[in-house]
């Protein structure tokens, strides 16, 4: 399988390549200066923990179930639902981690006494987005649908 | 080519990669210099002065700083997606660039997902970590970018060819064009859900946004009640003074009453939030530049304003030079024809054009003319 790219090089390791890597080198080497100068703030360990926390997580975790769903998805899903469900199952899940802070009244838990932070009934907010998103992929997957028979018919002829 | 199954290799294709890492280095950058830009005039350093006008600027460009990293979500999400079978490609290291190219990606992915992630949680007053937000998101920034100069520099190439069909796809477009489509759509689907936190007329649909422009005392949001900056007015504020002192050549005090009956002045202003909401609102009151000219303060002097609140980082702010000679300037007395709630400052609260939330100072209690 080699590099699993069909062996196509896809990076430039060129003179551009070196000036970028002494540009962002520089710029990395600054911002973790920065980290460091502003260590009572920052708290350096933590904040390392959280970025690479992040990659692991994602890479660990939050791929995975993607492919699984994703995989999931081709089993249970025919062509030509299956683009229209799997857009259903993307949004709403985007839609869920945007709204999730709010849902969960985080905001509203640390400043009780602030009416104006997280206003809303989150469960009907986010149910609503969901809906109009569900309704929206349903509506694609009908035209998909009805598309895909006029031109077999349109074939059969 | 074959790709695992589980990786739905369809989509696991380069022009895909190289058209999100394009709308990736679009609104990173967007991100970025908006967040400069903010940092820059809330900490501004001894050579520059923040701009009065236009007005509404800090909402514009934190409204978008907002907005694009909200925007981003999808877009960084599934860009990951998409070149996730990368990450298994062995051997690891084919070349020390590569090996370089390579541990880039650790700041790089995990500083864009690390700021993504705070800044939605700061947007929601939500800390779930032991640093300071403003800090280890700023700096992080620095990083993240730096990993992405690295990250642009391999890629330039492969992404303007694929960007521009110089090189036949992987796979179907078809399918790319149905994921590309739902990346978009999802963009557009968070974004509208959000951006009527600052976009007025969109505010009854922010269901997704932590505020709304029209929810809050007389009509706009708080950032910090009175309670929890432990501010109280005694006698409904009989006994409040404001004091102009510092560099003046006559020290002022002023009760709210002589306050109100000074020649009063109405601005319509923005309060803009670093955390992305804003509202309009009608305010009126004195003109700094009136009283520090009653003061006999030199003309486009600094004056600190202090607040009524004991402690915190936002417990007393500078008015550049070209903000008090701006005739928009006001400690306001009123908001929208009502004297100011507490959480809005009562008695007596800053008001100035282009300044960020928090340097609009409430409770105010000293004018000191430095």
């Amino acid at each position: 399988m080699g590099d699993g790219l069909g062996g196509r090089v896809n990076s430039d390791h060129g003179a551009r390549f070196r000036i970028a890597l002494v540009i962002g080198g520089a710029v990395m080497a600054y911002g973790i200066w920065g980290v460091l100068d502003d260590a009572r703030a920052t708290h350096p360990g933590s904040l390392f923990v959280y970025v690479v926390g992040a990659d692991l997580v994602h890479d660990l975790v939050i791929a995975p179930v993607v492919c699984i769903v994703g995989w999931l998805l081709t089993r249970v899903v025919p062509e030509p639902w299956r683009s229209p469900a799997r857009a259903a199952v993307l949004i709403s899940a985007i839609a869920v981690v945007v709204g999730w802070p709010s849902l969960r009244g985080y905001g509203r838990a640390r400043v009780p006494d602030n009416a104006s932070v997280q206003p809303l009934d989150y469960s009907t907010a986010l149910g609503t987005v969901l809906a109009v998103v569900w309704l929206g992929t349903a509506v694609w997957a009908t035209v998909r649908v009805t598309r895909r028979r006029s031109n077999e018919d349109a074939g059969n002829a | 080519m074959t790709h695992p199954h589980w990786t739905l290799s369809e989509l696991h294709d380069e022009r895909t990669a190289a058209l999100l890492g394009m709308g990736l280095g679009i609104t990173f950058t967007i991100c970025f210099v908006t967040g400069l830009w903010s940092h820059l005039v809330q900490t501004p350093p001894s050579w520059f002065s923040r701009p009065p006008r236009p007005a509404g600027l800090y909402r514009v460009t934190q409204g978008l700083h907002i907005a694009t990293g909200i925007a981003m979500i999808p877009i960084l999400l599934a860009k990951l997606w998409v070149v996730y079978p990368k990450l298994f490609a062995w051997p690891p290291f084919k070349s020390a660039a590569v090996a370089v190219e390579r541990l880039a990606l650790l700041p790089l992915i995990g500083g864009g997902l690390f700021l993504a992630f705070s800044g939605l949680a700061n947007v929601n007053l939500w800390y779930p970590w032991p640093f300071g937000f403003k800090e280890a998101h700023y700096w992080a920034a620095w990083i993240t970018i730096g990993a992405l100069i690295v990250h642009v520099g391999a890629k330039w190439t492969v992404t303007r060819s694929h960007v521009a069909r110089r090189v036949p796809p992987d796979a179907g477009s078809g399918d790319r064009r149905a994921f590309l489509g739902t990346v978009a759509a999802a963009v557009s689907v968070v974004t509208v859900a959000t951006v009527g936190q600052t976009v007025g007329p969109l505010r009854k649909l922010a269901l997704l946004a932590p505020r709304r422009p029209d929810v809050g005392p007389q009509g706009f949001p708080v950032n910090r009640t009175a309670r929890a900056a432990r501010v109280t007015v005694e006698d409904g504020g009989a006994t409040y003074r404001l004091t102009v002192t510092g560099r003046v050549a006559r020290e002022l005090s002023f009760s709210r009453a002589e306050l109100t009956g000074m020649d009063l002045h109405q601005a319509r202003l923005p309060i803009a939030c670093v955390q992305g909401w804003s509202a309009s609102a009608n305010w009126r009151g004195v003109r700094v530049r009136d009283l520090l000219a009653m003061a006999g303060a030199a003309e486009g002097a600094s004056v600190r304003i202090v607040s009524l609140q004991e402690s915190g980082a936002f417990r007393s702010s500078v008015l550049q030079p070209d903000e008090t000679r701006d005739g928009d300037t006001l400690l306001a007395l009123e908001v929208n024809g009502e004297p100011l709630h507490i959480d809005h400052g009562y008695p007596l609260r800053l008001i100035g054009p282009n300044r960020p939330g928090v340097l609009q100072t409430k409770w105010v209690t000293g004018l000191v003319v430095e």
